[in-house]
């Protein structure tokens, strides 16, 4: 062996044993079951923070729960844009939280979720079953959200000389003329992610009406995205046109189309419920605010189904160091009395027969909610009606935007099928 | 001989104090930097949800089949490489612009230079929000507009508007590092150059193009180079002041990795995206680096 061999066999081991050290050591700290209990006996709670639920709140929230028990929880926001984007990636990197807020259950993260079907409190949560994924029951909610409302200016009603709310697509495009007449903003609409939820949110009675549970007849291609969202798609279209929804708002951030409804300037605004709680913190509102369900599909009665999602779910991981201490810790956020009033006044939350005082706002949409004949699932779907693709509502927004920026709605009902087919 | 018997050991020495001085280094460049390459790489070709209970399924090419026949992704592509190349040749345009007139030292130009950088400073997120109250349908530039009774413009509510508003604003973001590297590289055009050109009677101009571009060729190649592959990455910036829209018009590939395939749970299709970005960012320094090799070569040969 001559000196040269020598050395490149050293120089080859020594890059080997660079290479492998790092690998291995990475290798070591990826591996593992995904177990990430904290290791000072805390329960880790990831939940969503937001102008109404900020740390403060959930802090408090869960300071009965920590002196009664003596256990610790400690409260995590989200390490990207939202709990649905932190969650899996926390999951992937094995730091994953022990009880999960604000986001449900799918086939990727129900093998890494405890089933709580076995458990007595929870079968009495709200929309418990609505959620169940086959037979097992990942999520556990305090209340319901309406997802399909339209608030309303009701002095901006009054000026454009309508006397009741409209109850089909004629009554409402009829309102819009007048209210554009009337000097205000017929419709106001946002860009980010509130373009496409608005587009469902008034569509969800007439399409549930048309086809229910048409997330699963989607599922079995016994119908496509397209072709059921394509009238909806004709109205936006039309109104766009006719200048009652502005071009401009697809650059427009939601906190500033709340203000303009908040303004005034506004006659009809399509929102969840959620929106009952910024408005109820608005003190003095120059007008008086109504609401209600959206139109009905033509020949069906009105209010048809009610979009409606599970508020604050709760989900625990598979593996979580301390399961008694997250499955005592999400029972008492589900069930205690206290707890659930701090809950359903903060977000527009609503449980039935749950005692709390309720705004006149509040009444409004528990009105909604009650005349309701069905309640139904919205957007990608929940438990068992689900679509066959993730990531819809952020593609469903973008396609809802190309409306604005000029295309047909024949256009849109395509891209949104293509979307569906690629990601099938 | 007898002189010779010391060096040796000293030479292990030597040896020995280097390895473990580079070997640290070496180490952690590997394990955050090459490692990670690999990973994705390999994710590339399988089929992975990213959670540790599940086995990565390897499937070939399947994820690039994906990437390239998804007309949603190669789109992405096409804005990614307009946001590099538009991007790139202005803020380099306009550093280099700016450097020559603040390349003189005084109380002024300090000032200057210290206002140019500014922007650098401030976190892309914090740019993002910024300009979008500067120029969205309600912002400052609109509501003035509509004082003075003129049509809002769309800066950032039309396709083309928004795409070409996104990559301004980045430009200025961009815009204070590559004016220090410009400044760096006028200190070391020389000075007996310079005035031999002046004796000689050259212009402005000519005496740019003659000595000062010359001088500051690998200053520029190192600007592009680095400018292009920010570029290439714009995230933060299409978080903050589009969020990709309108209509999916300023989704560029690291925001669709990062924002769309990643949180569907598509590693090995957002990974196979990184490996793309990877290339194409190898591809833009090699690139630079042989255009100027080919112009040096070409001007030794005229010289």
């Amino acid at each position: 062996m001559t000196m040269t061999s020598v050395n490149r066999g050293r120089t080859v081991r020594g890059t080997a044993l660079a290479a492998a050290v790092p690998l291995l050591l990475v290798a070591a700290c990826s591996s593992g079951s995904g177990s990430s209990g904290s290791e000072d006996g805390e329960i880790r709670m990831l939940v969503n923070l937001t102008d109404n639920l900020d740390q403060a709140y959930w802090e408090k929230l869960v300071e009965p729960f920590e002196e009664k028990t003596g256990l610790k929880v400690r409260i995590e926001g989200p390490t990207g844009k939202s709990v649905a984007e932190s969650f899996p990636q926390q999951l992937a990197a094995g730091t994953a939280p022990d009880v999960i807020q604000s986001v449900f259950p799918d086939d990727d993260t129900a093998p890494e979720l405890i089933d709580l079907s076995g458990e007595a409190w929870a079968k009495d949560t709200p929309m418990f079953d609505e959620y169940a994924m086959g037979e097992e029951h990942y999520a556990v909610g305090v209340g319901t959200q309406t997802q399909s409302l339209v608030f309303y200016n009701k002095s901006a009603f009054a000026k454009a000389g309508i006397s009741e709310p409209p109850t089909t697509w004629d009554e409402l495009a009829e309102d819009l003329a007048d209210l554009k007449k009337a000097g205000y903003t017929p419709m106001q609409t946002a860009g980010d992610y509130q373009t496409g939820l608005q587009l469902q949110q008034i569509y969800h009675p007439t399409l549930n009406q048309l086809h229910p549970k048409w997330q699963t007849a989607v599922d079995q291609e016994k119908l496509s995205v397209g072709d059921a969202y394509k009238p909806a798609f004709q109205l936006y279209a039309d109104w766009i046109e006719a200048g009652y929804i502005n071009k401009s708002d697809v650059g427009l951030s939601p906190s500033q189309a709340d203000g303009n409804f908040i303004a005034g300037k506004v006659g009809l605004y399509t929102n969840g419920s959620w929106f009952a709680a910024t408005l109820n913190k608005s003190k003095d509102l120059p007008f008086e605010v109504g609401v209600f369900s959206p139109p009905a599909a033509d020949g069906q009665a009105h209010p048809g189904p009610q979009g409606a999602t599970m508020a604050n779910p709760y989900m625990i991981r598979k593996g979580v160091a301390d399961e008694d201490g997250a499955k005592q810790l999400v029972e008492y956020l589900v069930t205690d009395p206290k707890a659930i009033e701090a809950q359903l006044g903060s977000d527009g939350v609503f449980r039935k027969d749950s005692g709390l005082e309720q705004t006149e706002i509040d009444a409004q949409i528990q009105g909604v909610l009650d005349e309701a004949p069905a309640l139904v699932a919205v957007g990608e779907g929940q438990g068992n009606v689900r679509l066959p693709v993730t990531g819809f509502n952020p593609k469903f927004t973008e396609v809802a935007q190309s409306l604005y920026t000029g295309a047909s709605p024949a256009d849109a009902a395509g891209a949104i099928d293509q979307w569906v087919d690629e990601n099938r | 001989m007898e002189r010779k018997t010391p060096v040796r050991p000293r030479g292990w020495r030597n040896a020995g104090a280097g390895v473990s001085m580079v070997l640290p280094a070496v180490l952690i460049y590997v394990a955050l930097l090459v490692v990670p390459v690999i990973y994705a790489f390999y994710y590339s070709f399988t089929e992975y949800n990213g959670f540790p209970t599940r086995v990565p399924e390897f499937i070939g090419l399947e994820n690039y089949r994906t990437v390239f026949g998804s007309a949603d992704m190669t789109d992405t592509m096409v804005i990614t490489a307009v946001v590099a190349v538009a991007g790139a040749v202005v803020v380099n345009l306009a550093a280099l612009g700016l450097a020559l007139l603040l390349q003189r030292t005084n109380r002024f130009n300090t000032f200057g230079r210290v206002v140019m950088f500014y922007p650098h400073v401030l976190s892309a997120l914090v740019v993002g929000f910024l300009w979008q109250a500067i120029l969205g349908p309600q912002g400052v530039v609109n509501t003035m507009l509509e004082k003075v009774g003129t049509d809002a413009l769309p800066f950032l509510s039309d396709p083309d508007w928004a795409l070409w508003s996104m990559i301004l604003v980045i430009v200025w973001s961009l815009f204070g590092v590559q004016l220090i590297l410009y400044l760096a590289g006028l200190q070391a055009v020389p000075a007996d150059l310079l005035e031999a050109a002046r004796i000689d009677g050259a212009g402005r101009w000519r005496t740019f193009r003659a000595v000062t571009w010359p001088s500051l060729a690998s200053t520029v190649t190192v600007a592009i180079i680095t400018s292009g592959i920010s570029l290439l990455k714009t995230y933060d910036v299409v978080v903050s002041l589009t969020g990709g829209g309108p209509a999916g018009s300023t989704k560029t590939l690291a925001y669709s990795i990062l924002a769309v395939s990643f949180p569907q749970r598509n590693i090995g299709v957002a990974s196979a995206q990184a490996v793309l970005l990877i290339l194409a960012a190898a591809v833009l320094a090699l690139t630079v680096l042989v255009l100027r090799r080919r112009a040096e070569d070409d001007a030794e040969s005229i010289g």
